[in-house]
């Protein structure tokens, strides 16, 4: 597979089956840095945001309280091994289940925000990502239909999947978090939390850094 | 690879400290003097640093190194003639850089140009479409066989102009000062960096100019080919002057219009490549 100059060398592959999981170069890396952003969700605390009343001198800080701060953390570490998931994975029915995965858990993070903003922008792009699964689901679900298999390794250098299967791919993606729909995480991302609310952004930008990877090889 | 790295990192720093001047005296401004950006990375690193209090204080520190990683595994990247996929995919973390540098810091000003962050994601639709248009003409992501094609058929800048634009428009949302900046505007303070001082301002003036001298550097070789060292750094800093006169003459773009016209652009380049690809 690693034939194809698209993403660099082999690092490794684990068979399972027909279904082979591998890193190479590229995705070994996206790998990492999903990692990287996991442990930081873990391991670090919150800033505390702080607030200026236009047109005076005051300002105050708030401080997240315990409940919200466990939740999101929480959410933050299931939309980091989601993204792991969608990394390393070799099938494409996998990737569209562990990007669906990061769309919930992406709306999980802020949706015990307190903050009307945060809320409304959330409930929108949740409608998005829903939307965005029929796309990305049907993209798998004709991939498998016109080539019998969902590996990507055995359908790389191949080019038997369907343009249209790719196109179906990269919307739902698109849908399940990056332009033009992130407009409505702008919003979302005014939420405190802030190793929390970054999980949002690293799972869609890498989410996006995969498929692009995957519509190039199959 | 270390002594590449330093060179780089002043390399850049020069840059910038050359951006600075042609802007100046564009403006009719006498300007700082060319290495006032090295000098400024030498006094940021000496002087007295704390974290805020109101900061996230693992994510504020880690966010630093993480952007001095990135743009030294993007050099790597460039001299081993690694895939441009994996230089697409750096360039894309930058932008959770710049998003982790302004929520970390609990400042509204930070938080401020990091949703400005999130918004200008449009800047790598451009380089995106660069892409595609490069694997459509070589049928290869390798740098070092986009290299080898330019050897052979000639440079990329005449097979596929519009694709050079397009990395022209992302070299030129990276810049400082430059219209898209909307992330540093000075209506926000420093933006994202408002709150990173100190060391942790020299850290991330010194990921900065590794990231001038990747993009710069990278423009040169996908688009004119591989050139000696001389020729590249000419090539280089006739590129970085053409990119201060814009600077230096076009105000900053509010948000919205920065978006469009990233947008915009990148829609361009997709109609071209669509019928390139239904040429080829």
């Amino acid at each position: 597979m690693f034939d194809l100059p698209i993403e660099g060398a082999q690092l490794m592959a684990l068979e399972f089956g027909d279904i082979v999981d591998y890193f190479s170069v590229y995705t070994g890396t996206l790998f990492v840095f999903a990692l990287l952003f996991t442990v930081l969700a873990i391991v670090s605390l919150p800033e505390k945001p702080m607030d200026i009343v236009f047109g005076g001198d005051a300002y105050y800080t708030k401080d997240i309280p315990l409940d919200l701060l466990r939740f999101q953390r929480f959410m933050a570490i299931a939309c980091g091994l989601a993204t792991l998931g969608a990394m390393a994975s070799g099938d494409i029915f996998n990737f569209t289940l562990f990007s669906s995965m990061i769309g919930i858990t992406n709306i999980g993070i802020v949706a015990a925000v307190r903050n009307r903003h945060v809320l409304e922008a959330a409930f929108q792009y949740g409608i998005v990502a829903m939307v965005a699964t029929v796309p990305l689901f049907g993209g798998a679900a004709i991939v498998l239909a016109s080539t019998g298999t969902l590996s990507i390794w055995a359908l790389a250098g191949a080019a038997a999947v369907p343009l249209l299967a790719k196109i179906f791919l990269v919307l739902g993606v698109m849908g399940e978090g990056m332009a033009p729909f992130y407009i409505g995480k702008a919003e979302i991302t005014r939420a405190p939390g802030a190793p929390y609310v970054l999980m949002i952004h690293v799972s869609s930008l890498l989410l996006f850094l995969r498929v692009v990877e995957i519509v190039l090889t199959v | 690879m270390i002594e590449y790295l330093i060179f780089a990192v002043f390399a850049g720093l020069l840059l910038h400290g050359i951006h600075r001047k042609a802007i100046a005296r564009i403006q009719g401004r006498p300007g700082p003097p060319v290495w006032q950006e090295i000098l400024h990375v030498l006094k940021f690193s000496f002087k007295e640093t704390w974290i805020p209090w109101t900061a996230s204080r693992t994510l504020f520190v880690a966010v630093v190194f993480i952007a001095i990683g990135i743009w030294s595994a993007a050099l790597v990247v460039l001299l081993t003639g690694e895939s441009l996929l994996l230089l697409f995919g750096i360039y894309m973390l930058h932008k959770i850089v710049e998003h982790g540098l302004g929520l970390s810091s609990g400042s509204p000003y930070g938080k401020f140009g990091a949703i400005r962050s999130v918004m200008s994601a449009a800047s790598e639709i451009p380089l995106f479409a660069t892409i595609a248009a490069v694997y459509l003409v070589t049928h290869s992501l390798m740098i070092s066989d986009i290299l080898a094609w330019q050897t052979a058929n000639g440079p990329l800048l005449i097979a596929v102009p519009p694709a050079a634009a397009a990395l022209y428009i992302v070299v030129l949302a990276k810049m400082h000062y430059s219209p898209f900046a909307v992330i540093e505007s000075k209506e926000i303070v420093s933006g994202n960096m408002t709150e990173h001082f100190g060391v942790w301002r020299a850290g991330l003036d010194v990921a900065f100019g590794l990231k001038t001298f990747v993009l710069l550097y990278a423009f040169i070789l996908l688009f004119i080919g591989p050139i000696p060292l001389l020729a590249a750094a000419v090539a280089m800093l006739i590129l970085l002057l053409s990119l201060s006169f814009i600077c230096a003459t076009t105000p900053m773009l509010s948000p919205f219009d920065t978006v469009t016209i990233q947008i915009g652009a990148a829609g361009l380049i997709v109609v071209y490549i669509l019928i390139m690809g239904a040429i080829l």
